[in-house]
C-alpha cells in the first residue's frame, strides 16, 4: 500500500466499522432514516398522485415531481444535520473520556491520522445513509420535471453539507474535552449553518441600487446555508423576495419571478412570470429582480447557488480541519514554540 | 538508555517537577517510588512525549521526547495507570488493532497477538469482549498492547494498582520474565516489598523532588544510617544484648518478636565480627541473618525530611 492509501485506510477506520456495525444502533438508525424519509416520500407520493390521476397533464405532473423532490433534498438534509454532529461530536471526546486517547498518540499514528480516521469512518456511515435513500429519490423521475443533474446537485451540496458538520463536529469534539458541550457546540454550529446564515438574509438583507444593472443577490454570507441552493436547484428558478430588501415586491411563488434581460448600455429590461405568494400583488416595476439559477451580482457573481455554497463550505472544513489537526496532538509543534523552546 | 536532565513541569504556580534527573541504563528495573501527587505520573508521560516539560529535557535511548516524539514512540510501550478498553472488540482483535497502529504488517500481526497473548497467559481469552474482562485481566492486556511492537523500554505507571495478591504475583512474574527478555522497564508503584524484589534500580520522588536514585540496597544504605540483623539466640537475651551494645559498630539494639535486632554501620565484614563477637561471648547464637527490606525505611526517611 502506498503512502496515500495508508494515510486514507487507517487503523481507526477498520476499528470504527467493526465496532460501529457490531452495534444495533447503526441498522436502528438507518431502519429509522429511511422509514422518515420514505414516509414523507410516501405521504406527498400517495396525495399527489391521486391530483395528478384527477387532472393529468405533463406539466402539472412535474410540477408535483419537482415539489416531491424539493421536500425531500429539504427534509434529507434537516435529518443530516441531526445525524451527523451526533456521529463525531464525540469522536475524539469519547476517547478522551474513555481514557483511550494516549494509548493512541503513542501509536505511530500521526493525529491527522486519528482525525482523519474518525472522520473517515463517521462520514461513510453518512454516505451510506445517503445511498440508501437513493431508492426513495427515484420516486421523482415517476412525475418528471426533475433531471439527473438536479438530483446529482442536491446529492453533491447535501454531501458536502454532511462533510462540514462532521468536521466541525470533529473540530468540536477536538476543542473540548467532554462530549457534552462539544456535541451542544456542533448542534449549535449545524444551526448556525443551516439557519442562522438564512436568518442574517432575512434580518440584514441587502439594500437595492436603484442604479444597480444587475439583479441584487442576497448577502453572501447566506450562501453557506445549504438550504438556498436546494430550493434553486429543485424549484431549477431564482430566489426571489429573500434576503433583498423588500421595496414594494411580494414573495414570489417558486419559478416564478422577473426575467430581465441587460441592455448594451446597462439598461434592463424585465417582465413578471410569477404567481404572487399570498396576498397581494406583483409590486412596481423594478429592475433589481434575479433570474436563472446563478447569483445575480455580489462577491459570486456568475457562480450557481451550489458552487458558492459548496465553495465556503469547504473553506469552513479546511479551516476547521486545520485547527483539529494543530488542536490535538498532546505537544504541538509550532514554529514560535519550538523558537522559544530553542531559546531556552 | 532513559536519561532525564533537570526536568521541570509547573502548571501556573504549582511545580510538579522540580529539576528531575535520573538516569537507567539498558536492561534494567527502575521502580519509582514516591507518594500520590509526587510528580510520577507527571514523569512518565512527558517520558512518553504526551507531556511537554516547562524545561529540562528527556532522552529515550537517544530520542528527545520533544524533538523525535515518533522515534521514542517506536522505542517504548507505555501502559497508563488509568485507561480504557473499546467496547466490541475481542482480545485478540483489540491487539491487532494497536499492533496496526504501529504499522505491524498484516501477515505478523496474528502471530504477535497470539504470542502476547500467551505471554500474558490470555490464551483462552482471545475471543473474549475486551470490555468484559475483569481488571486483572485488563491490566495484561494492556501490558500485552504495550509490547505489540517490541519496545526495548516499558514504562509501565502503577500496573498492580487494584490487582488482587494472585494477580500481583502474576504481574511480578511477567515482568522478571520481560526483563530476561532485555527490556529495560520503569514501573511506578507504591507497592515497595514488591519493588525491592523486582527492580534493580530504585528513584524515591516527593514533591516533585527527586529524593535519591541509584542501586536498590545503594539508595537504602544512603537514606538509612546502617543495616540491620535479626539475631536469635538460645536464652540470654540480655547478655546478647549487652554485648551488642558494647560494640562500636552497633547503632541501635532492639527486642523485636522474640529476636534481637540490630543496626550497625559497616560492611559483610563488620557484621562477621559482630556474629565473631556473640559467640566468643558465649551467647549461643541459632540465626544471624541481615534484614531486607529496608526500602520502606529508606522511603519513609526520603519522604518525611525535607532532603
Amino acid at each position: 500500500m502506498n503512502r496515500i492509501a495508508v494515510a486514507l485506510w487507517n487503523p481507526i477506520v477498520a476499528k470504527e466499522y467493526r465496532s460501529r456495525m457490531r452495534t444495533w444502533r447503526s441498522p436502528l438508525a438507518m431502519t429509522i432514516y429511511i422509514l422518515l424519509l420514505g414516509g414523507l416520500g410516501w405521504a406527498i407520493f400517495s396525495s399527489t398522485a391521486s391530483a395528478a390521476r384527477n387532472s393529468f397533464n405533463g406539466g402539472q405532473a412535474a410540477n408535483y415531481g419537482q415539489a416531491l423532490f424539493l421536500w425531500l433534498v429539504l427534509f434529507q438534509m434537516v435529518l443530516l444535520a441531526f445525524i451527523t454532529p451526533a456521529l463525531t461530536a464525540g469522536a475524539v471526546s469519547s476517547e478522551r473520556e474513555r481514557q483511550t486517547i494516549d494509548l493512541l498518540f503513542v501509536t505511530k499514528l500521526p493525529a491527522f491520522s486519528i482525525l482523519w480516521g474518525k472522520l473517515l469512518a463517521s462520514m461513510s456511515f453518512v454516505m451510506l445513509l445517503l445511498l440508501l435513500s437513493v431508492p426513495i429519490f427515484s420516486l421523482v423521475f415517476l412525475f418528471g420535471g426533475i433531471e439527473l443533474d438536479q438530483v446529482l446537485n442536491a446529492f453533491f451540496v447535501t454531501a458536502v453539507t454532511a462533510l462540514t458538520l462532521g468536521i466541525i463536529g470533529i473540530a468540536c469534539s477536538t476543542a473540548f474535552k467532554r462530549t457534552l458541550p462539544a456535541t451542544v457546540a456542533a448542534y449549535g454550529a449545524a444551526f448556525i449553518l443551516l439557519a442562522g446564515s438564512l436568518l442574517f438574509g432575512l434580518l440584514f438583507p441587502t439594500d437595492i441600487n436603484p442604479n444597480a444593472t444587475k439583479a441584487p443577490a442576497p448577502p453572501a454570507i447566506t450562501y453557506l446555508s445549504p438550504i438556498l441552493p436546494l430550493i434553486v436547484i429543485g424549484t431549477n428558478g431564482p430566489i426571489n423576495g429573500y434576503g433583498i430588501r423588500n421595496g414594494g415586491i411580494y414573495p414570489m411563488a417558486q419559478g416564478g419571478g422577473m426575467v430581465c434581460s441587460a441592455g448594451p448600455n446597462g439598461s434592463g429590461s424585465c417582465y413578471s412570470n410569477a404567481v404572487p405568494i399570498g396576498k397581494g400583488s406583483i409590486g412596481p416595476y423594478n429592475p433589481a429582480q434575479a433570474s436563472g439559477t446563478t447569483i445575480p451580482s455580489g462577491l459570486f457573481s456568475g457562480w450557481q447557488y451550489w458552487q458558492a455554497t459548496v465553495t465556503m463550505q469547504l473553506v469552513i472544513s479546511l479551516i476547521a480541519l486545520v485547527l483539529s489537526a494543530i488542536l490535538l496532538p498532546p505537544i504541538r509543534h509550532l514554529p514560535w514554540r519550538r523558537r522559544a523552546r530553542v531559546a531556552a | 538508555m532513559i536519561t532525564v536532565e533537570g526536568l521541570t513541569k509547573t502548571y501556573g504556580n504549582r511545580t510538579a517537577l522540580d529539576h528531575v534527573s535520573f538516569e537507567v541504563p539498558k536492561g534494567e528495573i527502575f521502580g519509582f517510588v514516591g507518594p500520590n501527587g509526587a510528580g510520577k505520573t507527571t514523569t512518565l508521560r512527558i517520558l512518553a512525549a504526551l507531556l511537554e516539560p516547562t524545561s529540562g529535557r528527556a532522552l529515550v535511548d537517544g530520542a528527545d521526547v520533544i524533538e523525535h516524539p515518533d522515534r521514542v514512540h517506536e522505542r517504548l510501550g507505555y501502559m497508563p495507570d488509568f485507561f480504557g478498553v473499546y467496547d466490541q472488540l475481542t482480545a485478540s482483535e483489540y491487539l491487532d488493532f494497536y499492533a496496526s497502529c504501529y504499522r505491524q504488517p498484516k501477515a505478523r500481526r496474528k502471530k504477535v497477538a497470539d504470542d502476547l497473548l500467551e505471554l500474558v497467559g490470555l490464551t483462552d481469552r482471545r475471543d473474549q469482549a475486551v470490555d468484559t474482562l475483569s481488571r486483572g485481566l485488563k491490566q495484561r492486556l494492556c501490558l500485552a498492547r504495550a509490547l505489540v511492537h517490541d519496545p526495548a523500554v516499558l514504562l509501565l505507571d502503577e500496573p498492580a494498582s487494584g490487582l488482587d495478591p494472585r494477580a500481583r504475583v502474576e504481574m511480578r512474574e511477567i515482568l522478571k520474565e520481560l526483563q530476561t527478555m532485555g527490556k529495560t522497564i520503569v514501573i511506578s508503584s507504591h507497592i515497595l516489598p514488591e519493588l525491592t524484589e523486582l527492580c534493580t534500580m530504585i528513584g524515591i520522588i516527593d514533591q516533585g523532588r527527586m529524593r535519591a536514585t541509584g542501586p536498590v540496597q545503594d539508595v537504602i544504605r544512603q537514606l538509612t544510617s546502617g543495616r540491620r540483623l535479626r539475631i536469635s539466640v538460645l536464652g540470654q537475651k540480655e547478655e546478647a544484648a549487652a554485648v551488642l551494645k558494647a560494640l562500636p559498630t552497633i547503632q541501635e539494639v532492639a527486642l523485636v518478636n522474640g529476636a534481637i535486632e540490630a543496626q550497625y554501620d559497616g560492611d559483610d565484614a563488620a557484621a562477621a565480627g559482630i556474629l565473631q563477637a556473640l559467640t566468643a561471648a558465649g551467647i549461643k547464637v541459632s540465626a544471624f541473618s541481615q534484614l531486607e527490606g529496608g526500602l520502606e525505611d529508606a522511603f519513609m526517611k526520603a519522604t518525611s525530611e525535607d532532603v
